[in-house]
């Protein structure tokens, strides 16, 4: 057996820049995702039944389906829907948002019930709007909760931009996948890839175990 | 430091040797020290209640009584052995000896019958059987018979802690060791745990007993032991400790407590 | 918009294959990864350093890495580098479990640690040993306080097999493809594959919910 790890950085550049569209779809997604998390949850908490059970399939649909699916499912289907037609990346990124929005949502949901209800009445008691109360009140307590669980759901995003290189976005994935098949060193490039999705990836499960220290609550 | 245990000819159970005896316990935890040059000793037969400050290092003694805390220095001397520091012989002394935690510490994946039974089937290696009849009699004892099949998160904290003397008597123990077993129970319960303890003092077990219960330390108790950071502040019967201390920080400790004396 | 479903019904069989493969390969994946991991999380939790330390980057490096990346790498590469060559569905086998065992490992380790340590105390307190502590009372409540994170890891590995369509291994992905391109139906067949996976992945959340809350009080010292 032969190697040449020329290969790869021949190619830097090419896995350069999937690195950055790897990073701009997770920054992206969480962008979009947190707000959208946060109106689902919402939905869930609304006075209305109808809206709550909207959010709640929402949540439940989501949350139970394979993200790969749900990128082919947009790539697919979609443009057939709503007769737009979308980048790949765009593509791609409204996938993410969906599954990790109804994540979010649940992560929301989890945080601000932590909180017990008394502080909410004590809130009330003063005289403070509903929103008011969610505002001042409930959501700085609940970051405790809420924070930990936003970070491991970032790490588990970060990895996941990889599926949409199934539908050709030029992530890291995808380059790397590309190298390969042009120049068949099929080892090298796939070690490759392992090694900077490993290099990217573990600082951040590292500093994801810090958060839980530092903030997590145990029971 | 005033009277030292042995030598006074009125106390319970001089007769005989001790059961325990401490001699210049030494703990640290890091930097701290919890147990600065402790000795004592426990008489057979006798209710030793450790009294003191939070953290002045009473159930420290208590853990270091049946090596579930090493020592750094002096030495722990049980029915006259000094306490083994190899973990597997730690072991044959802890079987000889009973004890209550403040937070009962129930098995919660075991039923009330299985907690008391668990200690001679897995320990004493009794067939199931035989170690559940003896069980259920403990459960009796205690007042507990109906609960047998309960499972410990249905139990009031009050029969819970029941449980786990039933459970710690079951190894038929040469003492019992309580570290505050009513700390954490509703006022209302705490009764019924003191009472099943008084039974035990009045059918002669050795206890030791840590507690911020003045009440029982005092009409129960045949000795009092007084700590401080660390340290034994005063020991005695429990009319002189309670009544007519002798020092300061006794007295301190007790109107803090807002023990105004009880000569009962 | 014309909607046209006979592709699905024409195909039933196919992609019903599909489905019993998914569930196999979940099943088998879930089975290796419990036994591995299950095995890694008690040595991290009780075993020497030595042992430790490589075991925690074995899991951090699982962790770190897509499961994408583990699967074509183990099909791809791995017979390079050795010389075996694994077919797609138990390639699919090794890198799902592999990548698995490295979260199971972590809810064990997490579910021994939140034991109280009393509980341990209470037990040495009655004369039992080392090893009998972790076998009768510190193992059988850890079991059920992971409960909740075991069935999220279920269902996160039958949404992983999915993956395994990018090695062509033959199960409802790879088949709804297959169909979606030869009919021309990526629509309809797309979106009753996602239904089938719904239905598939909604009473394992439920049932593992259901449970958890009848025997929760079992891990509650």
């Amino acid at each position: 057996m032969k190697l040449d790890w020329s290969v790869p950085w021949q190619y830097r550049w090419m896995l350069a820049d999937g690195v950055l569209v790897t990073v701009m779809l997770a920054v992206l997604t969480m962008a979009i995702a947190i707000p959208g998390g946060i109106a689902v949850m919402l939905l869930r908490q609304s006075g209305s039944r109808v809206l709550r059970a909207v959010g709640a399939a929402f949540v439940e649909f989501f949350r139970n389906l394979p993200l790969i699916l749900l990128v082919y499912w947009s790539f697919y289907v979609l443009p057939i829907i709503v007769d737009i037609q979308l980048s790949p990346f765009a593509t791609g990124l409204v996938a993410l948002c969906l599954n990790v929005s109804a994540y979010n949502a649940e992560t929301f949901r989890a945080g601000v019930n932590s909180i017990r209800a008394g502080q909410r009445n004590a809130g009330l008691a003063l005289g403070m709007s509903r929103w008011q109360v969610m505002r001042k009140v409930i959501l700085p307590q609940s970051t405790r909760r809420i924070l930990p669980v936003l970070a491991s759901t970032w790490v588990s995003l970060f990895k996941d931009t990889s599926l949409v290189s199934v539908i050709a976005v030029g992530d890291l994935a995808h380059n790397a996948l590309q190298i390969r098949s042009q120049t068949f060193r099929v080892l090298e490039m796939l070690t490759v890839m392992a090694a900077i999705y490993w290099c990217l990836g573990y600082p951040q499960a590292k500093l994801v175990d810090w958060i839980h220290r530092r903030y997590g609550v145990s029971e | 430091m005033s009277a030292v245990g042995g030598r006074d000819a009125g106390r319970k159970g001089a007769d005989r040797p001790p059961i325990v005896v401490y001699e210049g316990v030494v703990k640290r935890f890091g930097a701290f020290t919890a147990l600065d040059g402790v000795s004592a000793q426990v008489n057979r037969g006798e209710v030793v209640c450790l009294i003191g400050p939070s953290g002045s290092g009473k159930s420290t003694l208590l853990r270091c009584t049946n090596a579930l805390e090493a020592i750094d220095s002096g030495r722990v001397v049980f029915d006259g052995a000094p306490l083994p520091r190899r973990e597997s012989e730690a072991r044959h002394v802890r079987r000889r000896m009973g004890m209550v935690f403040q937070n009962f510490e129930l098995f919660p994946h075991m039923t009330a019958l299985e907690n008391v039974a668990v200690g001679r089937s897995t320990v004493l290696s009794e067939a199931d059987g035989t170690a559940k009849v003896r069980a259920r009699a403990l459960l009796a004892k205690v007042g507990l018979a109906d609960k047998a099949d309960n499972y410990p998160s249905t139990l009031s904290g009050g029969q819970q802690q029941r449980v786990a003397i039933a459970r710690a008597l079951a190894m038929d123990p040469e003492v019992m060791l309580f570290d505050e077993p009513t700390s954490a129970l509703d006022p209302e319960t705490i009764g019924e745990v003191l009472g099943v303890m008084k039974q035990l003092a009045d059918e002669g077990m050795t206890m030791v007993v840590v507690t911020h219960e003045m009440t029982f330390a005092r009409r129960v108790g045949n000795w009092v032991i007084v700590f401080d950071h660390g340290r034994i502040v005063e020991q005695g019967p429990p009319a002189q400790v309670f009544d007519a201390p002798r020092e300061v920080r006794t007295r301190e400790f007790l109107s803090h407590l807002g023990w105004g004396g009880d000569s009962g | 918009m014309d909607i046209d479903f006979s592709p699905v019904l024409d195909n039933w069989r196919f992609l019903g294959f599909g489905l019993m493969m998914t569930i196999v390969l979940s099943v088998a994946s879930m089975a290796a990864a419990s036994v591995v991991g299950a095995s890694i999380g008690i040595a991290r939790s009780y075993g020497p350093r030595p042992l430790t330390i490589p075991l925690a980057f074995y899991v951090d490096t699982m962790r770190a890495i897509p499961v994408l990346v583990v699967l074509v790498w183990t099909f791809f590469a791995f017979p390079i580098a050795t010389g075996i060559t694994l077919p797609p569905f138990w390639a699919a086998l090794v890198a799902l479990s592999a990548h698995i065992a490295a979260y199971i490992a972590e809810i064990v380790r997490a579910g021994i640690a939140s034991v109280r340590p009393g509980q341990a105390r209470a037990a040495l307190a009655l004369g039992m040993s080392r090893a009998q502590v972790v076998r009768k009372i510190i193992l059988p409540q850890a079991i059920v306080r992971m409960l909740p994170a075991y069935g999220s890891i279920l269902s996160i590995t039958i949404k992983d097999t999915a993956i395994a369509t990018v090695i062509a291994v033959p199960e409802l992905m790879r088949q709804s493809e297959t169909v979606a391109a030869q009919s021309f139906r990526p629509m309809e067949v797309f979106t009753t594959t996602m239904l089938v996976f719904f239905l598939l992945l909604f009473p394992v959340t439920r049932g593992v919910d259901a449970i958890y809350r009848r025997v929760a009080h079992l891990g509650r010292s």
